[in-house]
């Protein structure tokens, strides 16, 4: 919730959202992640099977949306949360919120679709561009550090990614904040 | 971001990743990535822009549709807040059938 931040956390929001500003942070995140994952070797890649007309698609954020009734993310580990909230394909819009302080997520509070574009993809549905939405899509919160880096690549991404399986989703929009 | 897409990746399901960080989606390595120089915080633009935010979700579909091989960075190049954004033609997906790759 922006309007409870403190003045550091909010000017630091504004230095981050300057695109340059942005890229020399990710360049230093970049580091990091290397630090604790293994990147070497291929990246891994599955080609489109079917027509887009044809198939499920779920959407993943890591913008921090979660449901009013889901526990937030966790604000107080430097380090994030490497959690995931599952949010309901039916979901009404108005039960979804945001808590992460790392970023300006004004312009997300105000219009869901700046980060979680589940209002398009109901349309996109409804015009057959997409075959159907998957039961469920999921939340994260970004900014990510340290050990917790290495919980989210060992045992919530591999989580959810087997869920995207059991759902039987054909492939899925990932939107960062 | 780009750690998930690539764990979702390894067991088989395709994925799509919006990029506001370049150097951070090159460096993890991530199957398929549209990148914009916005602020963070705006993946798909800005609030109550929907011409702009289904603009970014055809440019997602399109590199979906045409990525054959892993790590590619679809950069369309729109300026923030200095683009005119019509409705896409989302028949032109419709008609691009990819099928089972060879």
């Amino acid at each position: 919730m922006t309007k409870n931040l403190t003045l550091r956390e909010r000017l630091s929001q504004q230095f981050f959202a300057i695109p340059a500003v942005a890229e020399l942070w990710a360049k230093r995140a970049a580091k990091r992640t290397n630090q604790m994952v293994d990147l070497t070797g291929d990246i891994p890649f599955s080609p489109l099977r079917k027509p887009l007309a044809e198939c499920r698609v779920a959407l993943l954020t890591t913008a921090g949306i979660h449901l009013r009734s889901q526990t937030p993310y966790d604000m107080e580990n430097p380090d994030g949360d490497p959690t995931y909230r599952e949010i309901p394909t039916n979901v009404a819009l108005d039960q979804i919120m945001i808590t992460h302080k790392y970023y300006d997520h004004t312009d997300a509070d105000a219009d869901l679709n700046v980060v979680f574009p589940l209002l398009h993809f109901r349309d996109l549905v409804e015009k057959q561009v997409i075959g159907s939405l998957a039961p469920r899509h999921f939340g994260f919160m970004g900014h990510i550090d340290q050990a917790l880096i290495s919980v989210l690549n060992q045992q919530t991404a591999p989580e959810v990614a087997a869920k995207l399986r059991a759902d039987q989703v054909d492939f899925a929009l990932l939107t960062p904040a | 971001m780009g750690l998930i897409a690539r764990n979702i990746e390894a067991v088989g399901v395709p994925t799509v990743t919006i990029s506001l960080a370049k150097a951070l989606t090159v460096a993890v390595g991530v199957p398929r990535a549209v990148f914009v120089h916005w602020p963070l915080g705006h993946p798909l633009g800005e609030r109550q822009h929907p011409l702009q935010q289904r603009t970014m979700i055809f440019a997602a579909l399109q590199l979906l549709l045409a990525a054959k091989q892993a790590g590619l960075m679809a950069e369309p190049g729109y300026r923030w807040r200095r683009e005119t954004y019509t409705e896409p033609d989302w028949a032109q997906l419709k008609a691009s059938v990819r099928g089972i790759s060879s």
